[in-house]
């Protein structure tokens, strides 16, 4: 009888399982298509021949409510510029302690910008992506914990999230795939929405390691000739790194008005200290947006190695040389424009066209236009 | 008295239609709560997920087609259609909020909230029954 009534309920469970475990799907998809207006130039990824792959995107999340405030979400993006390899963007199990407070678990985006819980969902901002010279972190995504605190202080909308991770996800830069290692990576970002106006601020520290060979190699040259501090400025290994946003947005009527800045910085290394922000404003015409954006972006090295005179020895000079050629080499004083249109001429779908002026003052090698136009959607 | 019969229905006109055009809010009978024009707002933009009595909310848009969302979505939200599912969008792929449910038409919005106690949602005000309580 004991037996019976077990497997009573143990088929009551299972029968009303399918419907708490309802899973919702979700997509999004961006197809961009562009060139460079010049043979000689090359930018973001493009250069005089049409390319339809560089800024693809299709995504797919699927999530389900498990009842009890328990969620979970999987977001998988492929981009054509990884070749169409499949990413888990966000894959995270979800808590609703409160109406107020949300704690997630698992891997999921850093909130290092105002666009980066949707950086690739193009249909839910103006531009095709947002400004690279500002979004140029080399990851946005991470595994660890977070808490979402989302209150209201009288007509003040005001969110909190705090974020505890790491990553080791694999990255490009300077020509090499390397696997680097952000730990205790740690932050906080707020954001309030009075009426019309938002403001934004974040704030994340984290241990760096980037293992470059080239810069390995380096490193153990200096350490031979006996330049400790040198080795370990040369070396990215776990070194203190700092990143700060504020941002701000006016959306007015037809009107919208936004900007960020961030300030980033690996302490002991030969990366530069990166300043960067830009300003957009645009004009809401019925079903099209018009925007024109500003952005500058300013890398400045320190030249650690400015002390050591030339002339103590031919090996040292060649160190010597080499890394301050690496040093100079990062520095950047980068100026783009960028003018676009959003034509929203469906319910699901827009059409994006923008041009970039691009131009580099240390450099004007680098300076580049590009023309883009994309396809974007929501489903 | 003749100047006095013109200017109501016109006054009458430009009030309702300051208010919410032809679309009702619409609660169960049941549902006793509160609700001022930013509550709405806050519920249908997922900002606010339980009513001024405690219970959590249901609320319900009618498909994208509708003439009677848009108007809703304008009025009240003060959105357009595409700045709405932008808005959406932004929630739903990090994870933030699902989309609401929609329903084809008022029929089934008004039968789906005279039998749920906490859901909200808005049909065209001429199709409005008994079975539901206008907050607006």
């Amino acid at each position: 009888m004991k037996k019976k009534l077990i497997y009573t309920s143990l088929m009551a469970a299972l029968i009303s399982l399918p419907s708490q475990a309802e899973i919702t799907f979700n997509g999004f998809a961006s197809i961009v298509a562009g060139t460079t207006t010049s043979s000689s130039d090359s930018l973001y990824g493009y250069n005089d021949n049409i390319d339809f792959k560089e800024g693809s995107l299709f995504a797919l999340q699927a999530s389900s409510d498990l009842g009890e405030g328990l969620g979970v979400t999987v977001q998988i993006a492929s981009k054509g510029a990884d070749d169409w390899e499949p990413e888990f963007k966000w894959a995270f199990l979800s808590y609703d302690a409160t109406d107020e407070l949300r704690i997630l678990a698992g891997r999921q985006r850093a909130p290092f910008y105002m666009y980066s819980d949707f950086l690739d969902v193009s249909y839910a901002y103006p531009w095709i992506t947002p400004p690279t010279g500002v979004y140029d972190l080399a990851f946005d995504t991470y595994d660890g914990l977070s808490a979402i605190y989302t209150t209201s202080f009288n007509e003040v909308d005001a969110s909190f999230h705090a974020i505890y991770g790491r990553t080791t996800d694999k990255i490009n830069a300077f020509g090499n795939e390397i696997t680097p290692d952000v730990g205790n990576l740690t932050g906080l970002s707020s954001t309030f929405t009075y009426n019309w106006l938002t403001l934004r601020a974040s704030y994340f520290i984290a241990d760096t390691t980037l293992p470059f060979s080239d810069l390995e190699a380096l490193a153990q040259g200096w350490q031979q000739a006996g330049f400790e501090d040198v080795a370990n400025n040369t070396r990215i290994s776990e070194d203190s790194s700092s990143f700060l946003e504020l941002g701000f947005q006016v959306n007015y009527d037809a009107i919208i008005i936004v900007g960020e800045y961030t300030n980033l910085e690996i302490d002991n290394s030969p990366l530069p200290e990166e300043d960067s922000y830009y300003v957009m404003a645009g004009y809401q015409f019925d079903n099209i947006l018009v925007h024109v954006t500003y952005g500058v972006d300013d890398n400045v090295s320190d030249i650690y190695t400015s002390d050591i005179p030339y002339g103590l020895h031919p090996d040292i000079d060649y160190l010597k040389g080499t890394t301050e050629g690496f040093l100079y080499s990062q520095e950047t004083e980068e100026e783009y424009v960028t003018v676009g249109l959003r034509y929203d001429f469906h319910d699901s779908a827009a059409f994006k066209l923008e041009y970039t002026d691009f131009s580099n003052k240390n450099n004007s090698n680098n300076d580049a236009g590009l023309v883009r136009a994309a396809l974007v959607t929501v489903f | 008295m003749k100047f006095f019969l013109k200017t109501a229905p016109l006054l009458a006109g430009l009030l309702s239609f300051s208010v919410f055009a032809d679309v009702a809010v619409i609660v169960n009978p049941s549902n006793n709560s509160e609700l001022s024009k930013s509550d709405i707002s806050k519920i249908f933009l997922g900002k606010s997920k339980t009513f001024s009595n405690g219970e959590s909310v249901v609320a319900v848009n009618l498909k994208s087609n509708s003439a009677t969302r848009d108007s809703f979505q304008k009025e009240v939200l003060g959105k357009s259609k595409s700045q709405v599912k932008a808005y959406w969008s932004k929630l739903i792929f990090t994870g933030k909020g699902k989309p609401l449910k929609e329903f084809n038409n008022d029929k089934e919005v008004i039968a789906f909230i005279a039998s749920t106690p906490n859901a909200i949602g808005y049909v065209d005000s001429s199709q409005v029954d008994g079975s539901v309580k206008v907050v607006n």
